[in-house]
């Protein structure tokens, strides 16, 4: 991964503070020792460093200096810094560093290998203890079900090995499928398997709680599923098959619009309700995607998708006959 | 004078400023005034050369730098609260501000915190877990390498809400929202927000509601408006935030339970088709037989209506009634909507 470029703003601010930290601790480092450890780049450390240097404080009508850096030594690639004690350790974290590092933490723990590990609890206790304001309990995370499969999905990713399983697909139809996996992700409680399907030859996701009997197999995933680079963040992968449809959701809805590559940028039309066009793969999946929402989320065009929710709205109130069941995914 | 090589701020960027007024106040003993302090900071003296009669513009924005320190856990303080206003000292306390030496992490412990870092999808938590982890690195130590390889955890909010009632809980300040209930009824909500909580992939806030005058927890999709931060009209000129007192612990503890409590006391019952898609849904496993009756508890019925609306083809309710009816309205409603 490339250096980060800089800080700015309160970045900068928060970094200048935890430099003039870890020098006080350090003494006499090389600059790329510094640069490797907080992952930036060599030459906008240099500027900081120097910047340190023109910092002065007016105390009692005195100038005074906080920081000397050698500039001598700081040219031969050495940082040495003489500071005044008062400023000599890093500062310790606001409350919403705290509450963002903790929540994120118990959230680790909803993964197999560290559901046990007893330090998640002790290190969110160290550090809601290093809180400058003494406040922690901003955000919680409750843990959740762990899905059985996962662990055994993740050793078969460790090997680079290619799995087999039983697999229901939205249209209810069950088969015996192998899959390559690449990654498991565990999004608001769900747990997805981002794997290279060899028969449809590209990245699909699969519900994991929608697989069963999983089998690590011996073969190694194909060299077209190594190369996949980076995998989208959005669950939904957009195809140039895919349809446009243009859809109204409310609050209860917004969940949807992440679910989905959106092709515009969502237009609020009142009341918390927006706007947006998002690509649909699968039509016949709408129904199902959209009815769950309950009326939160409502599609506006085209005709053809409001059918296929509305059928498929029927067809859950028994109000229409099996037919239209078929064309449900 | 920052010199040709060193970086060179933007108008905008206001981080030369705090860090010197940082400086400044961690390194006088008995604190500054604020005309010392005018002085003091280089931003501050260039102001007050400019407008000499009226520094109304100056204070505020000393005010605002010390929020912003606030926001950031840097504590400025007054050593002597009980002097004249005009003789008021500022300073910023070390034992405050510095990292608590007899607290520290190794190698696995920083491996750790650098994934829960990572697990935030939404963009300004990820900024703060961020801005936390550099200021850790600043303690020395360096991470164990991540062999995270292969989870990807992630952490969405999808709720506006989110963030105003994040930074309402931290200031503990008032907060009213339009919430509509589930059945479609809205009414405008006065609460002191507490806690957060996220319960299978649900968020909810934790609430002290100022009209029921009760715990209460809201969920944050059902908040249909923005949230305000409420105010009070000092004079005839300023308003200013209302706050209120940090719930304590125990309050918080007992909410969470209480919670608990409730939703082991709701009970669905279902009947699940065999090797339907809801089949494994409930993970119910691939001994042979017939379609499988399942109960469990529920935290809230509409949630529950919305989840089991995906396998609506693949079970029956038995109990509650509510819960059928439930499910049979949000399909109605969908209906009509497409209709």
């Amino acid at each position: 991964m490339p250096k980060l470029k800089g800080f700015n703003g309160e970045d900068r601010y928060n970094f200048l503070l935890a430099l003039v930290g870890y020098l006080g601790h350090r003494g006499e480092v090389s600059i790329e020792e510094v640069s490797n450890h907080f992952d930036l780049d060599a030459d906008y450390l240099i500027k900081a460093l120097k910047s340190l240097n023109d910092a002065t404080a007016q105390v009692g009508g005195f100038e005074e200096w906080p920081f000397y850096i050698d500039i001598d030594l700081l040219d031969e690639g050495v940082v040495s810094m003489t500071t005044a004690e008062v400023i000599d350790d890093v500062p310790r974290l606001s409350t919403r560093q705290v509450a963002a590092l903790s929540a994120g933490l118990s959230y680790l723990a909803n993964i197999p290998e560290f559901a046990a590990n007893a330090d998640i609890k002790s290190l969110m206790q160290k550090v809601s203890s290093g809180s400058g304001l003494g406040r922690s309990e901003l955000i919680s995370i409750a843990p959740g079900s762990v899905e059985a499969g996962a662990e055994t999905l993740r050793d078969a990713i460790l090997s680079n090995r290619a799995i087999s399983c039983e697999y229901i697909n939205r249209k209810q139809e069950k088969s015996v499928r192998e899959i390559e996996p690449l990654r498991i992700d565990l999004t608001a409680g769900v747990w997805y398997l981002r794997g290279y399907c060899p028969i449809n030859k590209a990245v699909r996701n699969f519900l994991i709680e929608h697989m069963r009997s999983i089998q690590i197999l011996e073969r190694e995933i194909s060299d077209v599923a190594t190369k996949v680079g980076e995998i989208e963040d959005a669950t939904y992968v957009a195809e140039a098959t895919d349809t446009e449809v243009t859809v109204e959701v409310a609050p209860e809805a917004y969940r949807l619009i992440s679910e989905f590559q959106t092709l515009s940028e969502p237009k609020d039309v009142g009341s918390g309700t927006i706007r947006t066009q998002i690509k649909v793969g699968h039509l016949p999946n709408l129904g199902r995607l959209i009815a769950k929402y309950g009326g939160a989320a409502r599609v506006i065009a085209p005709e053809e998708a409001r059918e296929i929710v509305r059928n498929y709205a029927l067809s859950a109130l028994g109000a229409q006959g099996r037919e239209i069941d078929r064309e449900v995914e | 004078m920052p010199n040709e090589e060193t970086w060179k701020p933007a108008k905008t960027d206001k981080s030369e400023r705090l860090f010197q007024l940082t400086c400044v106040l961690l390194y006088s003993e008995r604190g500054l005034t604020k005309r010392e302090l005018f002085h003091a900071v280089d931003a501050y003296r260039t102001d007050l050369a400019k407008s000499s009669e009226d520094d109304f513009a100056l204070n505020k924005k000393f005010e605002r730098d010390k929020s912003d320190l606030r926001d950031m856990g840097i504590q400025v303080s007054n050593p002597d609260p009980k002097s004249d206003p005009d003789e008021m000292r500022y300073a910023i306390a070390a034992d405050t501000f510095l990292w608590p030496e007899d607290i520290k992490f190794d190698a696995q412990e920083l491996q750790l915190l650098n994934l829960a870092a990572q697990v935030w999808a939404q963009a300004s938590l990820s900024s703060e877990a961020n801005r936390g982890l550099v200021r850790l690195r600043g303690l020395g130590i360096e991470p164990a390498t991540s062999d995270m390889l292969g989870f990807a955890p992630r952490l969405r909010t999808h709720e506006p809400s989110f963030l105003p009632l994040s930074q309402a809980i931290e200031d503990l300040v008032e907060v009213s929202f339009d919430y509509r209930k589930a059945e479609g009824e809205i009414s405008r909500r006065h609460v002191q927000p507490w806690m957060l909580r996220s319960i299978d992939g649900q968020w909810l806030v934790v609430c002290w509601d100022k009209d029921q005058k009760a715990v209460r927890n809201f969920l944050l999709k059902r908040i249909v408006s923005k949230v305000s931060f409420r105010t009070v009209q000092i004079n005839e000129k300023e308003s200013e935030l209302v706050r209120f007192e940090a719930p304590k612990s125990e309050d918080i503890q007992a909410a969470i339970e209480d919670l608990e409590s409730h939703t082991a006391s709701q009970i669905a019952k279902l009947k699940v088709r065999r090797d339907s898609q809801a089949w494994f849904h409930f993970n119910l496993g691939d001994e042979p037989g017939g379609d499988a009756e399942i109960s469990f508890s529920y935290m809230d019925l509409h949630l529950l209506a919305e989840e089991l609306s995906e396998y609506a083809h693949d079970i029956t309710v038995l109990a509650p009634a509510e819960l059928a009816k439930a499910i049979r309205n949000r399909f109605e409603a969908v209906a009509n909507a497409h209709a």
